[in-house]
């Protein structure tokens, strides 16, 4: 059924969403019962300390889930739209359709958060036996299960649900006129309200006065901290949601690195044919990399300033190369929930391109020029997200650090950020990978069209 | 004046390659196409042979499943023939491979679709220079001549930014034609190019190509089911049940109609 085929991508994503959020908080609740065990009195507090971490984590994991899969239902009903027209012209209701995507949507998010309830729990159980094993873990009874599964569960089903509402939205706008006859296809035009613009204008401006605010204030106190964190979070919602105005821009700037040839100027128009599409399929990169990048410059760049106070120690690299490792799996996990995006929506768009690629094909586009184009689209997509997620990680974890420490005695007042060369190298790595990995399919589909069978008129 | 080979002389001489000078600039021999296997094999062309005049506006007609878009897409490079061959000027196309037969229908044909032409992240403009962007150059001084004069002739000068969306049926016709004719091509192949059409723009279509012809020499192959298409053709071939049943010169839409009656009728 090719339904069922259309939601395997988003049953994948909620799926690894509900089991990161299962894990995780299996393996918190293992870590606070080993150490109530090892001293009674800060067990407690070293428990909810952990919670709270892990919950940001899921939170994060969860938030991008929900960008992927509203983008996903809304590339898929893209595609829908001449089924859709079909049953509106015969008497079906926009809203009764767009009730029935979200169905789809909530079967979904409960299928994909089942799977991932046993998937988390079994991996926290191989875990906690394999650190009992090894002897990082006393030998407890930590039982295998515990209510808190319920929590990411129940958030993943319904953050689904969610999201396939809101990504279903363009359902609404499928005239039954659109049944008939040969429609030509448009490009663009997707953008979204001006009030949405002026929020994210707004959040991005106080978010960023904030963030200056708080590194001025750091080199007084180190409660200017504080403050950062507040700008940052304001002018990251603020980025985010004005995704469809700041990635266009430097998709197209990406676009042009990779010269005029056909291929090339086709890709790069490809890439920003549904604006809105394009954004929301790179900023969930985005988020992960720019999180990854602002714990390691932050950690780095804290490393930094300690050294020229202390002149520094050992101890102090491997406990921050350990953290910062720590943070870069748990923050990968939003990564490769957002990776999975974007093979899934390139894949996605160039099989609703299959006439147009047929037609390139009879005019003379070698299958060697298909897939180097498509390899430019996966390339620009990817480039784009690693160079802004990594422009604002360093930014936001350079404030961080020098808001945190700026005011501490013999600090050097300001500082250059550091840069943990090899975070960003595996971060360079990732996405080449994840730009060769999503062309593989599309490729293979685009080369197999045969021009014939795309232009006949169907 | 050189011999105008009929069918029957294409017949006679089955071989032998044909030189820049010749009046023929493409032709097949003994040409069959066939899908599929055992009891769901269909025959889309049997045996055909004919030659497309060079400089000429050739239409081949014939009811739905005639086999004359098969022809026109083994002729064009697109498809590959059971058994025979196809030449496009000197060159056996029926032994090239897909790379190969990808350049030749980048360099030496030009294709005029019935509907989605244009590639619609492109502008007019970059539309119409498809071709050569895809062979990675640039029109020389003299194409670039000869493409302005096109875009001229089309009236498309206003339009040269414009996206497709943004078009007329009609207009996306003329920047088809005006990219079909960009690279002078051996030959311009027209499937069924008013099919999506109102019945004026249609005509002013047809008028374009018959003009291309007979103005700049330009050899077209249409595909048409349509009479009054087929009526501005300097020659006519018609098609049924994959066998070429009738080869005529010029003749008016009434002619054209009268005779697939016949042979409607006949079958």
């Amino acid at each position: 059924m090719s339904r069922l085929k259309d939601h395997a991508p988003s049953v994948l994503v909620a799926g690894i969403s509900a089991a990161f959020g299962v894990a995780l908080l299996r393996v918190t609740a293992v870590i606070g019962t080993a150490a109530a065990a090892d001293s009674a009195t800060s067990g407690e507090t070293a428990g909810l300390v952990l919670g709270v971490v892990a919950a940001v984590f899921i939170v994060i994991a969860m938030y991008v889930a929900a960008i992927v899969t509203a983008n996903t239902f809304s590339t898929i009903l893209a595609g829908r739209t001449r089924t859709i027209a079909l049953r509106r012209l015969l008497g079906s209701t926009a809203s009764a359709e767009r009730r029935a995507v979200a169905g789809e949507g909530l079967v979904v998010g409960v299928v994909g958060s089942l799977l991932g309830l046993a998937v988390g729990t079994a991996v926290a159980a191989g875990l906690t036996a394999l650190a009992v094993a090894l002897g990082h873990l006393p030998d407890l009874d930590y039982g295998v299960v515990d209510g808190s599964a319920a929590l990411p569960v129940i958030a993943v089903a319904l953050t689904t649900w969610l999201a396939s509402w809101v990504g279903s939205r363009r359902v609404l706008d499928v005239t039954p006129m659109q049944a008939l006859g040969g429609a030509q296809e448009r490009t663009g035009a997707e953008a979204a309200g001006r009030g949405r613009r002026a929020t994210a204008l707004v959040l991005v401006l106080v978010g960023l006065g904030l963030v200056g605010l708080g590194v001025v204030l750091g080199l007084i106190s180190p409660l200017g901290v504080l403050v950062g964190l507040i700008g940052g979070i304001l002018s990251f919602t603020g980025l985010v949601t004005g995704s469809a105005w700041v990635m266009p821009p430097a998709l197209r700037l990406v676009g042009r690195l990779f010269g005029g040839s056909a291929a090339a100027r086709l890709a790069a128009e490809n890439a920003l044919r549904y604006p809105e599409r394009s954004s929301r399929t790179t900023i969930g990169l985005v988020i992960g990399v720019t999180l990854i990048t602002m714990f390691a410059v932050g950690t780095e760049s804290l490393a930094q300033i300690i050294r020229a106070i202390d002149g520094g120690s050992g101890d102090l690299d491997a406990m921050l190369t350990t953290t910062v490792t720590v943070l870069s799996v748990l923050l990968g996990f939003s990564a490769l929930i957002a990776a999975i995006g974007m093979v899934n929506n390139l894949f996605l768009s160039v099989l609703q391109r299959t006439r147009e690629l047929g037609l390139l094909r009879a005019l003379g586009f070698t299958a060697a020029q298909i897939r180097r184009m498509i390899l430019a689209e996966s390339a620009q997509l990817t480039l784009a997200a690693l160079l802004v997620g990594v422009a604002l990680g360093t930014f936001y974890g350079w404030a961080g650090a020098q808001a945190l420490l700026g005011s501490v005695n013999g600090a050097p007042g300001l500082v250059l950020p550091g840069m943990p060369w090899p975070v960003l190298t595996a971060l360079a790595a990732g996405s080449a990978l994840l730009t060769w990995v999503a062309s593989l399919a599309p490729s293979r589909r685009a080369t197999r069209v045969s021009p014939i069978a795309a232009l006949a008129v169907s | 004046m050189p011999a105008i080979p009929s069918v029957e002389a294409m017949h006679s001489t089955p071989s032998g390659a044909s030189s820049a000078g010749s009046p023929v600039v493409a032709r097949v021999e003994a040409l069959a196409k066939a899908y599929g296997s055992g009891t769901g094999r269909v025959t889309a062309l049997a045996d055909v042979s004919i030659g497309i005049r060079r400089g000429q506006f050739t239409a081949i007609m014939g009811p739905s499943g005639s086999g004359k878009s098969t022809l026109m897409h083994i002729m064009a490079g697109l498809d590959s023939p059971t058994s025979g061959r196809a030449w496009l000027g000197d060159t056996e196309i029926s032994a090239l491979g897909d790379t190969e037969l990808t350049v030749l229908r980048r360099r030496r044909v030009g294709f005029v679709f019935q509907a989605f032409n244009l590639v619609p992240t492109l502008d007019v403009s970059g539309n119409i220079l498809l071709p050569f962007e895809l062979d990675g150059r640039r029109p020389s001084s003299e194409e670039q001549a000869w493409i302005d004069r096109l875009v001229d002739s089309l009236g498309l000068r206003d339009r040269l930014r414009h996206r497709p969306h943004q078009l007329s049926g009609g207009q996306q016709q003329r920047v088809a034609i005006a990219r079909a004719l960009a690279t002078r091509p051996d030959l311009v192949f027209a499937d069924e190019p008013t099919g999506n059409l109102d019945s004026r723009t249609g005509r002013e279509v047809l008028a374009l190509l018959s003009a291309a012809s007979q103005d700049y020499g330009q050899s077209i192959a249409m595909v048409t089911h349509d009479p009054v298409a087929a009526s501005y053709a300097d020659r006519i071939l018609f098609l049924a049940d994959g066998r070429l049943v009738e080869d005529r010169g010029r003749a008016s839409a009434e002619q054209i109609s009268a005779f697939m009656l016949a042979m409607e009728r006949a079958a």
